[in-house]
Formats: structure tokens, C-alpha cells, sequence
């Protein structure tokens, strides 16, 4: 049965970034130097044709974007400026918009504009509520202890039901991923060892992102990533188990502010980095931004800046000052996480090792198949 | 008194080398009595070789010469002329094809080698009847005739006119510009064909030198280079003058009759005639002319599908790249772009053909405009079918797509076929009149595909552009000029040398049967009523021997074809 | 030692020897046994040209014009169509196969062809054996 092409996919992906894909004509130099491609996933070339020819539930089902960690090198020896490194970042993108269920990705990643209202609303709704509840409940002269203006007990909490949300729809957009990857009728069907036996790819590849190391051994890109991982995991297991201890003061406790230092730390350098990187194009990842790249950067700096502030002003001596930039501080953590996490780019933070776990998961699903006899439904080499 | 024979045996780098044993070839000519020596050679039609040849006739005074390598017809004439550089007629040679004929076909050495040695000792037997024959030279008449006035006819017509030539221009329609009058834009420069064509005949019709004759087509030619009587006719439609004979004295022919589309009909599974809204890339052409593209409703095309290759590259056609086709593909996505941005084209291809000078820029340009490229295969088609009433569009195209694996279903509202070119449906009977020959799709065959593209081998008639094969305006436009200036050349010398190899009659063996006047296809044998013997008029004879072999008194001899000659080289060969 | 034919081919210049040439250039192989003279149209072939051929040694002759209508000379290959069929007619009459003389048409875009039609010749008067006509003129001709 005959595919029917959609020629509009590529007027769409464009939004999302690839604008060049149109140029390949498929000589197969990027497949080549990937060190991540393989017989059963040909990229880039393969979802860049699909691209090209508008097979839309072929890339909705692809995995391929996900494997790969965009070193850059397929776009470096593209001889027709193709971009085959950017495509697979927007197909990302686009997948991203693809598998959640609410449409907001999309809205946000099609309009910069939405994505910079939803943030300001939810930032000032964010502002309006912590400020409010602090006037209600504390003294804004006091930061931590009892009588805060923002105690810590309660901002846990929060932090808690947020996470909850988010970790929920996060799981959501996930399962419908997962049943874009084998939904199909004609698709391989893996059985349940299978999906065992691979189990512990996902926290291997959450923590590690070891394929990002093996792409990287011209220039260290991988190390940046993980150093920001690394903090951003601090980060997150300080403010959602030792919050009290955060909050305090004003001395130092050096027991858990060694780990917030060096991850604040981390995440400062690893951001300005980027952003540098972007802004001067230093590398091939860095030759196009998205505005949603851009807008995670800006607010993850914003973030980090004003954490260390509210800390600063604290130590200090600056109790009102320290609780205004706290909540300064959560007007930027809470659009950030609730738009980055589940809808944009955070996403992939669970899209990817999850990607690579159900890509071992489908090579075995396929090789079983092939090995009982019947049609092997490998992709054909043909890169 | 013994001949003295030089026998040259060529490498050929290493194309004869490699199979035949030339130095056995060379130790078994050398026992022939009348070989006063034998060499061999690594290249004998390189200056050093021919040297070698210049050189032992002067020193050795060799008297007949023999070389053993490629064809007579790529090198006959390199070494004739050798001969005459050291003073000896250049009859006095005879070649054997040791490559074409040889090495090139064999590949068991020592049959090879056996062969070679029998050709060369039939070349050495043949030479040794060899005479000296001495070249005619004729006038030159200035007049050319042009057949056919597209870009090609055109083109040659003003460079020899502008040269100070008289030309006459034949045309059969009633208008100058041929198959390029039907185009709109061209590739890759998107320059206006009209713009292209209008300057030339703005310059055709202003110049003196030119004679225009539209409705006009050739009866017959007679004659020979230099000395050529073309009989005209006018066709057309009743008009003054149809029917119309008349005759002009002409010195060369340029043949530049063009191609005409492959028929869309043809092919079956396109719907070409069915389906209205697939038409061909000529009544695209006509659409893009008068300026508006859409479908046969009046619609506008919301996608479009063009696909290449319809007559071309197929087993069940033609074999042959048309060549421009994918060029004037890439020109429609161009315009479809620019006339309805909104509109999605597929271009479906077997292999892009982007040869020529800002072939490859331009293709880079479409895809840049979101062209989508989708590859057949060979031998496999795309296959058109109505779309449902579901459906935005009004026809699907299913097409085994080669770059993915994946079979496709495309959406269509216009559909355009790239026609591929075909030899004119008259070309045999222009390729008759004139005297020249057809390869097996009909396109006129050269002189030499690579070394003489423009000429061919009846001496004084040319071919030029699209009669010849496949070939865009760049090409065509380099023949048609590379034609005119060979003819320039010939006018300016003003006499040509003719082959000296014709029929003589021996008086004294004729017994004046007339067997051979009838025989003789130029009417070139005269019957003297007075001596009651026949005679040949040199000058018109074409040496095809015919007479030779069947005077049943043995009175004619065939120039450099005798009797003794080939009798002596069959048994040479069969040795 | 198996039996190799020795066959004569007298090919017109413009048409047969083109596309022997052509079969060379483009090369396609075929037997060895075929040695090719050239004439300038297939109406030079006297039928002494065959008879010569035959009793100097030729199992066979093979005698190769322009295909009819498309001769340089106009007209040449139909004389030599009527002619090589009245010579094969005498030929049999002295015991000559009719196999062993043929006239092929092959037009200078027929290398293939060419190479075809040597082929099978070659194949044919194999099986026919060598040709009387020699062995009795000659003892043994190869030894001449």
C-alpha cells in the first residue's frame, strides 16, 4: 500500500528550524561520518528524506532524532549545505510537539511570542501568588526560621506538587511517544524480556549520556553537557530533599552549600558557555539557534543568577532584599520548568535516554522477527 | 624489379600491445621478400612515429608502406600524408587493422597475434600492386545550402552570409525558428527563447547574402563537394508558387533538420490523452507563453508533478538521454514558483543530468525553492490515477520511490511530461538525398563521433544541431558555427582535392556493351557513340566499383581498388 | 585439435566496416577466425573475389554491405543482393555448402550485430567441417 505524502511536513519542519533540508540530495556523506548510525537507524539521511517527502508517520515514529547528540559533524562534510545536524535538531523539536497530548508545544515552538506570554503570565501569576501568601503568612523581614516570609516548609511543598505535575505529564507525553514507536500494526512488536532486558539503558543514559561521549572526541562538548546535568541533579536533589537546610543561615552549612556552590557553579559556566556559543557561532551546534534555544539559555542564567543572589543578600544581612529576589527567583523557576520540562526542550532529558532504551528494545523486536523467518524489517541499507 | 616495403607495426600503447605479440608480428613480416624492414612502434601516428616512417623512406628508399594498427578510417589519412612529407605518393600505402578489427575483439594472444600477422601480410601483398595515383582538384562553388532554419539552420546561415557568402536558407514551414520558436524560457540563464531567436532572424531576414526559402523543401541533389545541384520544391497550402521547382548550384550542405517530440501517447500508463490535466512539456511550453498556468478547469494548480525521462532511457523506446529535458524541468519548477508561489512541485526523475555549465547551480537553485525530488527507477514508471472525491487534489501518483525504498503516493494537479527528442519523421528521406547516414534511432551519423562531429561521409554535406542527436542550444550553436567556418575554410581555398580513386575504362578491352551506363548510380559512365566504347567522367565517378565488378570484359579498373590488388590481399589474409 | 575455420569477411567501407570498427571500440568480442578485407561498397565483390577466397583456403565467406536503401552509393547492396544469390546458385553446383557464403547487411551502428552474425558463422561452418574445395586444389593447404 502506497504511502501518501504530506508536501507540507517540510513547510512545517521549517518553523521548527530545518530550513536547508530541501538541499540534500542524499550522496549519504552524513550517514557516513555519524558515529551513532547504524544499519537499523540510518541518519541522517534517512529521516531527512522522509522529511523531504512528507512521510509523516514515518518521522513520527522515528527515534533516530534522539540518537543523535549533534556533534556536527554530518553538517561540516555536507557537500550541498543541507544541515543534516540541524534537521535532526528540529525534527526533534518537532517531535517534542508531536508527542505531547496537551498542543502547547506546538503553539509554543511554532510562536515565540505565545511561548514569551505564557512565560510572562505564568511568571506573574507566580510573582502575584508567592508574594501575596508571603504577606498573608510571614514578616517579609524575616527569610528563613520561624515566621518566614516564604518558609521553607511550605515552598517544599510546592516544589513537591510541582514536580508531581510536571513529572506526570512528563510521563504522559512519554507513553504516547512510546506508542508512536510500536503503535503501528505493521511495526515490530517487542515482548516483555525484551523490554526488560534493556531496562537499564534508561538510568545509564540519563546519567551518563555515554553516546554523547563517543561523538565527541574533537571537542569536549559532552563534558560541558554532563557538568551541566550534573549541577542541574544537584540542584534538583538539594531543593527537593534538604530545602530546609538551603534556607537557612544565615551561616554557612558547608556539608550541603559545598553541593550548592559548585552546582550553581556549574550551571553558570556551562550556560554562559552555551550562550556564548551561540551567540558567536563558535561551533557547528552553535551555527542556528531556535528562539526557544535562546529562551531556555536566557532563563536557566536568570534562574541560576538569581538563586545565588537571593543567597548572597541573605548571608548578608539583607533579609527583605533576599526574599523579593526569592521570589524573583521562582517567577523564573516555575515558567521555566512548567514550559521547558514537559513542552520544549527539557523534555529530552527524558525523551532521550528513553529514545535510545526503545531503540535497543526495536533492534531486538526486529532481529527476532527476522530470525523466526519472516520479513526482515530492518531499514535497507541504502545510505 | 622487387618492391621495397616498410611494414610499421604499432603498439598502441599498450591497446594492441596487450593481446597481439607485435614483435612475433614484426620477425614474421620480416621473412616476406619484399619487406625491406619491419619495426615496431609504441605509437606510430604520434610525431616520432610518423617521423620513423619520413625518415627510412628517405634514407632506406622505401618505396610502399604498410602499418599494421588501428582502423584505415580513423588514420588512413594521417599516413598518407607522412607519405607525401618524404616525397612519395601517398597511395603507395596500405593499412591493417590490428586494433578494431584485432586486439580489440580477441582475447586469446596467440589467435590474435596469427590474425594480425595475416592481415599485415595481406596489406604487404596488396601494396605491392599498389600504384601512384594523382589527386584532382575541382572548383569550389561559394553557395551553401542550409536545411532547416531552427537556432542551428540559423546560426550557420548568418556566419557564412556575414562571411560575404551567398546562402540559401530551406525551410518547410512557413516560419524561421524551429522547435526553440515553441519555448518560452530557457535553462539554466532563464533567458527569453524569443529573445534568443528574434535577434537572429531580425539579422537572416536583413542581410543580402541570404536567400529565404520558407514552404521549401529538397527534391534532390546531385553532384558533388564543390559542385552540388539541389532541386527545390515549394509545399505548403496552395499558396503561389506550391509545386514550384527549381534549381541551385551549390558547394556544401548543411544539414540541420532538427528533432521532433516523442509522441506522450505512446506511453500508456501516464494517462497522457486520458487524464486531461498531464500534458507534455510543449503544451506546458504553450501555457508558460501565453502566460498562465493552470489546469483544464481553469484552476490553479494547487501541486504540481513533473517527471522526466517519458520516451528516453527505456528499454521500450529509446535508449538514449534527450539531454535537455531535465534542464527544462528544473526551468518549469522555476516558473510554476515564481507564476503560483503557493504551488508544491514533485520533479520525479531517474537521474538528474546536470552535465552542462550552471547545469549543476541551477539545480542547486531549485532545490533551494523546495522542490520535492522524488528518484524512479529505470525500467520501473510512476503510474497516474484519478484522485477520489476525498481527496485536494485531482490526480495521485504512485511511484516506487528509489532514495527511501518506500512506495509513494503523491498528490497532482497538473501533470507534465518531459517529452524526450526524437529524429524527424523525414530524416530517412533527408538522410537519402543527401547521402548520409542514420544510426539506429534515426539521428544522422558524423564523419568521426569525437575527432569530426560536423561533417559526415558523403564529402560537402554537413549535419548540424539536433539531427545528430540530443544536444541543448550551446551545443547546436558550437555545430552549426563549427560547420559554417569548415565550409568558410573550403571557400577560401576555393578548389577542393577529390580522392583520386575512380572507374577507368580501357578503351582497348570495352567492347561497348553499355551493361555498365545503366549500372552506374551517378551517371558518371558516358557511351561514345562515335568510338562505340564507354567512358567514365572522372569527376562524378564515386569509386563504389559496381561497374568494376560486373564488366564482363574486364575493361574497367577501379582505382586503387583493382583486381590484382584485392585478389592479392585475399590471398595475403587467408595465408 | 579442433577443426578453426578460417572465414573471409569483405565488408563495405561505409556501413559493415564502420561497424566492425564499432564492434571493436566498443569491444564486444567475437572469434578470431573472421579476417576482413575492406572494399568500397558490397558491389565491388566480384564473384571471382569469392571463388578466389575459397579455393586460397576459406572455409567460408562472409560478404557484409549497408542495410538495403541505405547504401553510400544509393543503389550498390541491391546489385549485390541480386549477385551473391546467382553465385551460390553455380557454387552448389560444384558441392559448395550454401552455408559456407553469406551476405549479411550491417549498418555502422551494428557492431553488435556484427559480432552476432561472426559468431554463429563461425559456429556453423564448424560443424560443416573444413571445405573440399581447398583440400582437393591443395594437399594440404595450410601448409602452403
Amino acid at each position: 500500500m502506497a504511502i501518501r505524502v504530506n508536501p507540507k511536513i517540510i513547510d512545517d519542519l521549517a518553523v521548527y528550524g530545518a530550513e536547508d533540508v530541501q538541499l540534500c540530495y542524499h550522496c549519504g556523506n552524513c550517514s557516513a561520518v555519524c558515529p551513532h548510525a547504524d544499519e537499523f537507524n540510518v541518519f541522517p539521511r534517512k529521516p531527512m528524506r522522509n522529511l523531504q517527502m512528507g512521510l509523516e508517520k514515518k518521522l513520527e515514529r522515528s527515534l533516530e532524532p534522539w540518537l543523535c547528540y549533534y556533534c556536527g559533524q554530518c553538517s561540516e562534510q555536507c557537500p550541498r549545505g543541507a544541515e543534516p545536524g540541524e534537521t535532526m535538531m528540529s525534527l526533534r523539536r518537532w517531535l517534542t510537539s508531536r508527542y505531547d497530548v496537551t498542543g502547547l508545544s506546538r503553539l509554543f515552538y511554532r510562536s515565540w511570542k505565545a511561548e514569551m506570554i505564557a512565560i510572562l503570565v505564568l511568571a506573574l501569576l507566580t510573582g502575584v501568588a508567592f508574594f501575596l501568601f508571603g504577606m498573608l503568612r510571614g514578616d517579609i523581614h524575616v527569610y528563613s526560621g520561624p515566621g518566614a516570609f516564604l518558609p521553607s516548609s511550605a515552598v517544599h511543598l510546592f516544589d513537591w506538587s510541582m514536580a508531581g505535575v510536571l513529572a506526570a505529564l512528563l510521563f504522559v507525553n512519554s507513553l504516547h511517544m512510546w506508542r508512536l514507536v510500536f503503535g503501528s500494526k505493521d511495526g515490530p512488536k517487542p515482548n516483555l524480556f525484551m523490554y526488560l532486558k534493556h531496562l537499564p539503558q534508561l538510568p545509564w543514559h540519563f546519567l551518563t549520556q555515554n553516546r554523547f561521549r563517543t561523538c565527541q572526541e574533537r571537542n569536549g562538548l559532552w563534558l560541558i553537557h554532563l557538568l551541566l546535568v550534573a549541577s542541574y541533579l544537584t540542584m534538583l536533589v538539594l531543593i527537593m530533599f534538604f530545602l530546609p537546610t538551603m534556607q537557612s543561615g544565615p551561616e554557612i552549612r558547608w556539608t550541603v552549600h559545598t553541593f550548592g556552590y559548585a552546582a550553581s557553579i556549574g550551571l553558570i559556566g556551562a550556560t554562559i558557555f552555551m550562550l556564548h556559543g551561540r551567540l558567536k557561532k563558535t561551533r557547528t551546534q552553535f551555527q542556528h539557534s531556535h528562539k526557544s534555544d535562546w529562551l531556555f539559555l536566557i532563563m536557566l542564567v536568570y534562574v541560576a543568577l538569581t538563586g545565588v543572589l537571593q543567597h548572597i543578600a541573605h548571608r548578608a544581612g539583607f533579609p527583605v532584599a533576599a526574599n523579593l529576589v526569592y521570589i524573583m527567583h521562582m517567577m523564573g523557576v516555575v515558567p521555566m520548568l512548567v514550559l521547558e520540562v514537559p513542552f520544549s526542550k527539557w523534555s529530552h532529558l527524558a525523551y532521550r535516554p528513553l529514545a535510545m532504551y526503545l531503540a535497543a528494545v526495536q533492534r531486538d523486536a526486529l532481529l527476532g522477527r527476522s530470525s523466526q523467518g519472516g520479513e526482515i524489517l530492518a531499514p535497507r541499507r541504502i545510505a | 624489379m622487387k618492391a621495397k616495403i616498410g611494414v610499421y607495426i604499432c603498439h598502441c600503447g599498450s591497446n594492441i600491445a596487450k593481446i597481439v605479440d607485435c614483435e612475433a608480428v614484426r620477425e614474421y613480416i620480416s621473412t616476406l621478400p619484399e619487406v625491406a624492414i619491419a619495426r615496431t612502434y609504441k605509437y606510430m601516428c604520434s610525431n616520432p612515429g610518423q617521423d620513423l616512417i619520413v625518415q627510412d623512406i628517405k634514407e632506406h628508399g622505401l618505396q610502399r608502406v604498410v602499418v599494421a594498427a588501428c582502423s584505415p578510417r580513423m588514420h588512413e589519412r594521417t599516413f598518407r600524408a607522412a607519405l607525401q612529407a618524404a616525397g612519395l605518393n601517398p597511395y603507395m600505402f596500405e593499412m591493417a587493422n590490428i586494433r578494431e578489427q584485432c586486439s580489440w575483439v580477441h582475447d586469446d594472444p596467440q589467435a590474435a597475434t596469427e590474425k594480425a600477422k595475416a592481415l599485415a601480410q595481406a596489406a604487404v601483398r596488396r601494396v605491392v600492386h599498389h600504384e601512384a595515383l594523382e589527386q584532382m582538384t575541382v572548383d569550389m562553388c561559394p553557395n551553401t545550402l542550409v536545411i532547416g532554419a531552427g537556432i542551428a539552420g540559423l546560426t550557420a546561415t548568418l556566419e557564412l552570409a556575414e562571411a560575404g557568402q551567398k546562402v540559401f536558407l530551406l525551410e518547410k514551414q512557413d516560419h524561421l525558428g524551429g522547435n526553440l520558436a515553441r519555448v518560452d524560457l530557457t535553462a539554466p540563464y532563464l533567458d527569453s527563447a524569443r529573445d534568443l531567436l528574434i535577434e537572429r532572424i531580425t539579422r537572416v531576414r536583413s542581410s543580402g547574402n541570404i536567400e529565404l526559402l520558407l514552404n521549401s523543401r529538397l527534391q534532390q541533389l546531385q553532384g558533388y563537394v564543390g559542385n552540388f545541384t539541389a532541386t527545390l520544391s515549394r509545399t505548403g497550402h496552395d499558396g503561389p508558387g506550391t509545386g514550384k521547382i527549381r534549381e541551385i548550384q551549390v558547394g556544401n550542405v548543411i544539414v540541420c533538420t532538427g528533432y521532433r517530440e516523442f509522441a506522450a501517447e505512446r506511453v500508456t500508463h501516464f494517462g497522457y490523452g486520458k487524464l486531461p490535466d498531464v500534458i507534455t512539456s510543449f503544451d506546458f511550453e504553450k501555457m508558460l507563453q501565453a502566460g498562465r498556468i493552470e489546469c483544464c478547469d481553469g484552476t490553479i494548480p494547487k501541486y504540481a508533478a513533473i517527471i522526466h525521462c517519458v520516451g528516453s532511457r527505456s528499454a521500450e523506446f529509446h535508449g538514449y538521454c534527450s539531454r535537455v529535458c531535465c534542464m527544462t524541468a528544473l526551468k518549469y519548477v522555476h516558473e510554476i514558483k515564481s507564476a503560483v508561489p503557493s504551488c508544491y512541485v514533485s520533479d520525479l526523475y531517474i537521474d538528474m543530468h546536470a552535465f552542462g555549465k550552471g547545469h549543476e547551480d541551477f539545480y542547486r537553485r531549485t532545490s533551494e525553492v523546495k522542490t520535492m525530488f522524488l528518484m524512479f527507477g529505470k525500467g520501473d514508471h510512476p503510474i497516474i490515477r484519478s484522485a477520489g472525491p476525498k481527496d485536494d487534489c485531482k490526480m495521485l501518483i504512485e511511484v516506487n520511490e528509489q532514495l527511501s525504498g518506500e512506495l509513494i503516493e503523491i498528490p497532482a494537479d497538473l501533470v507534465i511530461l518531459m517529452v524526450g527528442m526524437e529524429a524527424q519523421e523525414d530524416a530517412m528521406e533527408t538522410a537519402r538525398l543527401v547521402n548520409i547516414s542514420q544510426d539506429k534511432e534515426g539521428w544522422f551519423i558524423e564523419s568521426h563521433p569525437k575527432l569530426d562531429p560536423v561533417a559526415t561521409t558523403t564529402d560537402g554535406i554537413f549535419i548540424a544541431g539536433t539531427c545528430v542527436a540530443p544536444k541543448d542550444i550551446p551545443d547546436t550553436v558550437a555545430q552549426a558555427r563549427a560547420a559554417a567556418a569548415r565550409i568558410l575554410a573550403r571557400i577560401a581555398k576555393g578548389k577542393i582535392a577529390v580522392d583520386a580513386v575512380y572507374a577507368e575504362i580501357s578503351d582497348d578491352a570495352c567492347s561497348g556493351c553499355r551493361i555498365c551506363n545503366e549500372l552506374c548510380p551517378y551517371s558518371a559512365i558516358e557511351y561514345d557513340d562515335k568510338k562505340k566504347r564507354s567512358h567514365v567522367i572522372s569527376a562524378m565517378c564515386k569509386a563504389c566499383g559496381a561497374c568494376v565488378a560486373a564488366c564482363p570484359s574486364g575493361a574497367i579498373k577501379g582505382r586503387h581498388f583493382t583486381d590484382q590488388q584485392i585478389l592479392a590481399q585475399i590471398e595475403g589474409v587467408l595465408r | 585439435m579442433s577443426f578453426e575455420p578460417r572465414i573471409l569477411g569483405i565488408l563495405c567501407n561505409w556501413c559493415s566496416y564502420a561497424g566492425a570498427d564499432l564492434a571493436g571500440t566498443s569491444r564486444i568480442h567475437y572469434p578470431p577466425n573472421v579476417r576482413i578485407i575492406r572494399v568500397m561498397c558490397s558491389a565491388r565483390v566480384d564473384p571471382t573475389f569469392v571463388v578466389k577466397a575459397l579455393v586460397s583456403g576459406a572455409d567460408g565467406v562472409l560478404i557484409c554491405g549497408c542495410h538495403p536503401g541505405d547504401c553510400h552509393y544509393s543503389e550498390g547492396n541491391y546489385k549485390t543482393m541480386r549477385r551473391i544469390p546467382l553465385l551460390k546458385k553455380v557454387l552448389k553446383d560444384f558441392g559448395i555448402e550454401d552455408e559456407r557464403v553469406r551476405l549479411e547487411w550491417i549498418s555502422a551502428s551494428e557492431g553488435q550485430r556484427f559480432a552476432d552474425i561472426v559468431k554463429d558463422m563461425t559456429e556453423r561452418i564448424r560443424v560443416l567441417g573444413p571445405s573440399h574445395v581447398a583440400c582437393e586444389l591443395h594437399a594440404d593447404p595450410r601448409e602452403r
